[in-house]
């Protein structure tokens, strides 16, 4: 479909519901629609175009123009462009209607800015908190402009988090807060009937950062690239491209072809070592721990490799909006090429061995189904998505740096499973060896040294943004809308994670207890993304050791 | 007189020897993995550790330290029936005690186990009690083979007629069975299954700490090398004719080959569910079945 088509049936069908469209940039569609007349244009895109829905943003535009934002952005992965439909609330009494009940992935969203922005959503089938700890008072929303970034607000211990009740002859089985396979703090709380797990509630975000209201209100464009960096420990470098793209793209900046073929170089070294990561630790879940020494032990040299390059083992402070700050000069090709063809070598024989191994079959396939439907309906991305025999890859769907100038496959499956996935992973990293090789070659033809475009001009206010970028874990997408003082107003990051996490609440039920971990890794999980929001209660500081009498009668207490 | 020395040097051997047994396994797994591995003593430093250590103990327990020491007990007084050599410290050595003793330590680990009053622990127990209802009558019927073909219920003379008359195709069937069986018995992958610490935290031992996990731990350790030893004793025989002090020795050298062995398939398998490792099981069951068979039938 071509916008002028989405653009008339939206006419067409909203009636007095619609309200105008611009194109702010080439590949956006962005419809303002009436709040009533919402649920009708969401459910339009998701079910009669099938177009794919990223995120809800909730933005505080009270000072600009009396209102709260919320923008529900879709994607057209095939046509190359994003649609947005744009709905006021109310400044004084801000209540939309939900759009959950037509599109279960918008759950999160609209739980996140009920939270953070005080927007209700009436009708919402979920209406518990999402964002916040527990102990955080409400009807404070952090994230309006009228909340400080550094102000911490008395806290409330009575506020509990209300989990689901147990279903009739069921017992709870936590996986979490901390838990062995669980590399970070997320709480599954699962209700099982001997082994198999009738049903789940999740309660996650446990570690904020508020790392998205530092962006609005404290730090400057040139800064946020390496904050933007630390939000995931993994594919910070998506991130870093994430953030700089974006406001390369808001403010019409062009980036010279080196510093392109420089970031889809690192991009790549990040795929193949998370990737490799990954089945380590995919490994490790299920006790194939020699699968974890090996892939890890194959890791190494990338990691090592990209000190070299970037002066980091992780975490590199490449990027700045207009390039980037190092050159991969002629001199280092050669190098890069050696360890790339010898991990290459190495990740074959892991590809033979994973391939032909029976028990690690037994395991991993029918576990953990996802199918076609449900991947659109919680719109999952990435290898969850692809291992749906969904054929979406921002790198070809939305080109980016210099993908549209490199040669690889887009690898799906359709099994459906957790197989599904480490097989896609696995010939994704494949692909990612042919990338670098490509990108290679292009850098010992391009000119030495031309790294970086200088910004003279101020960055316009008012100028909006999207950028999809493919993570190892799928797509990230991040949203903008420029601000005055050289700082965003309002910049919204939608980690991989983000719309992964909620499918493993509908894949792990009926399976096994023993099956949930790997179902959860299968998604390859990372909670630091996921849980970036707010400003953290510092803590005082203060250290107590517990006697044994203490904790014995804490835990019967509780109990 | 000489039992007692007997009976003493085997305790000992049991419990000071083996964890040694237990470091060299390490150092092979880490071989495998690429890694340099723990000393070869560290398994005699982590049991040194825990019984210094307090012992915590769920506020719900009410049977306490009892089922380990129970566990530890019974995994020792089967120790003694086991032959080192051709002949068994206690010259009866004999067949149903050895199987009743097994059987109640298996029984002292799911009394922990439901005795912790965790989730971990009720599921790990459940998970071992099925794993114990298709393993056991593996060691069973393999047992009662090399029991009919030798016509003698005692481990002494049944190692004895072997050593002299060398194997046969039953005894081979239900010693490849057993040594399948052992897998599960001494909760190896891709048999880890009550333990788990992907999914249950260890399981039956979640609540565990302290000196009463050392002796769960000691009698793993201890349980590796009486399992390897009826193995190497009473189903390969080889090399035939040995006596006295070279028997010993050699049965010393299958041990440690067995528990490599055990140890190789512990690092190339992922953990199986509980569902898949029973169906597995139930085809080393009947596969022992054939080895009896073929002992009725005298081959």
């Amino acid at each position: 479909m071509t916008k002028q088509e989405i653009l008339s049936l939206l006419k067409a069908k909203l009636g007095t519901g619609f309200i105008a469209h611009t194109e702010p940039i080439p590949d956006q569609l962005w419809v303002e629609v009436k709040p009533q007349a919402s649920v009708q244009a969401v459910e339009l895109l998701h079910r009669t175009t099938k177009a794919r829905y990223l995120v809800s943003v909730g933005s505080d535009e009270r000072e600009l123009k009396k209102r709260f934002g919320v923008y529900h952005l879709f994607s057209f992965d095939k046509e190359h462009f994003f649609v947005t439909i744009d709905v006021s609330a109310d400044p004084h009494k801000p209540v939309l209607p939900s759009i959950t009940n037509v599109l279960a992935g918008a759950n999160w969203s609209e739980r996140e800015i009920r939270d953070l922005l005080g927007v209700q959503f009436e009708g919402h089938p979920d209406p518990r908190r999402l964002v916040l700890a527990d102990d955080w008072p409400n009807e404070v929303y952090p994230l309006r402009r009228d909340f400080d970034y550094s102000s911490k607000p008395p806290s409330n211990p009575e506020n509990a988090y209300p989990f689901k009740d147990n279903p009739p002859n069921t017992t709870v089985v936590a996986m979490g807060p901390y838990f062995p396979v669980f590399e970070e703090a997320t709480y599954f709380r699962l209700y099982v009937e001997g082994e198999k797990v009738v049903d789940v509630d999740y309660r996650g975000f446990y570690a904020h950062r508020g790392i998205e209201k530092l962006g609005d209100a404290s730090l400057t464009y040139n800064q946020i690239p390496f904050i933007a960096e630390r939000i995931c420990g993994i594919c910070g470098f998506v991130h870093n491209v994430s953030f700089c793209k974006l406001v390369e793209h808001a403010a019409g900046i062009k980036v010279p072809r080196r510093a392109d073929y420089i970031r889809t170089i690192m991009l790549e070294l990040e795929r193949i070592h998370s990737h490799a990561l990954w089945l380590g630790v995919a490994g490790h879940i299920i006790g194939f721990d020699t699968v974890l020494m090996q892939t890890w032990r194959m890791r190494e040299p990338i990691m090592w490799l990209c000190e070299k390059l970037t002066g980091n083992r992780k975490t590199y402070g490449m990027n700045l909006i207009g390039g980037v700050r190092r050159d991969i000069t002629k001199a280092q090709v050669p190098e890069v090429r050696k360890k790339i063809d010898a991990m290459d070598k190495e990740w074959q024989a892991v590809l033979d061995a994973v391939k032909d191994d029976t028990t690690l079959r037994m395991r991993l396939e029918k576990v953990g189904i996802l199918n076609r439907e449900q991947s659109h309906e919680w719109a999952a991305v990435g290898p969850v998505a692809r291992a749906a025999d969904i054929d979406m890859d921002s790198r070809k769907d939305h080109p980016y740096c210099a993908y549209d100038a490199v040669d690889f496959k887009v690898i799906t499956a359709d099994t459906n499973d957790v197989w599904g996935r480490t097989v896609v992973r696995i010939l994704e990293t494949i692909e990612s060896f042919k990338i670098v090789r490509q990108c290679l070659d292009a850098l010992m033809e391009l000119p030495e040294g031309d790294i970086i475009t200088e910004i003279r001009d101020e960055i316009p206010a008012g100028r909006i943004a999207i950028s999809a970028v493919e993570a190892p874990r799928g797509e990230d997408v991040h949203f903008l809308l420029t601000g005055g003082d050289n700082r965003p107003y309002r910049w919204r990051v939608r980690c991989p994670t983000y719309p992964n996490l909620p499918t493993v609440q509908v894949m792990v039920k009926g399976e096994q207890v023993a099956d949930v971990p790997i179902i959860l890794g299968s998604i390859d999980p990372c909670f630091s993304c996921t849980e970036r929001m707010e400003v953290a209660d510092v803590n005082t500081g203060k250290i107590r050791v517990y006697s044994q009498e203490e904790l014995a009668n804490w835990t019967t207490k509780r109990s | 007189m000489q039992s007692l020395v007997k009976m003493i040097i085997m305790v000992a051997l049991l419990l000071f020897v083996s964890p040694l047994l237990e470091g060299v396994l390490r150092k092979f797994k880490a071989l495998v993995h690429s890694r340099l591995g723990p000393p070869l003593l560290q398994p005699y430093w982590d049991i040194l550790k825990l019984l210094g250590k307090d012992d915590v103990r769920s506020p719900h327990a009410f049977l306490g330290p009892l089922p380990a020491f129970l566990g530890l007990a019974a995994i020792l007084a089967a120790g003694l029936l086991v032959p080192l050599g051709n002949s068994a410290p206690f010259a009866s050595g004999d067949l149903f005690l050895f199987l009743y003793l097994i059987g109640f330590a298996s029984v002292c680990v799911m009394l922990a186990g439901m005795d912790s009053g965790s989730p971990y622990g009720f599921l790990g127990t459940a998970r071992e009690m099925m794993t114990s209802f298709v393993v056991e009558p593996v060691l069973f019927i393999a047992l009662i083979t090399v029991a009919i073909k030798t016509r003698n219920f005692r481990f002494s003379d049944m190692a004895a007629w072997q050593q002299i008359s060398g194997t046969s195709l039953s005894t081979i069937i239900s010693g490849l069975a057993l040594f399948l069986g052992i897998q599960a018995q001494l909760s190896k992958l891709p048999f880890d299954i009550p333990e788990a610490e992907g999914e249950l935290m260890g399981g039956t031992f979640a609540e565990m700490s302290g000196p009463t996990f050392a002796l769960y731990r000691w009698g793993f350790i201890a349980k590796q090398v009486i399992f390897s030893m009826i193995l190497a004793q009473l189903f390969f025989p080889w090399p035939l004719g040995l006596v006295g002090l070279w028997a010993v020795v050699a049965q010393i050298v299958k041990v440690v080959l067995i528990v490599v062995l055990v140890g190789l398939i512990d690092v190339v398998n992922p953990r199986l569910r509980i569902d898949q490792a029973l169906i597995y099981y139930f085809g080393v069951i009947l596969m022992a079945i054939v080895g009896l068979v073929f002992a009725l039938v005298g081959a």
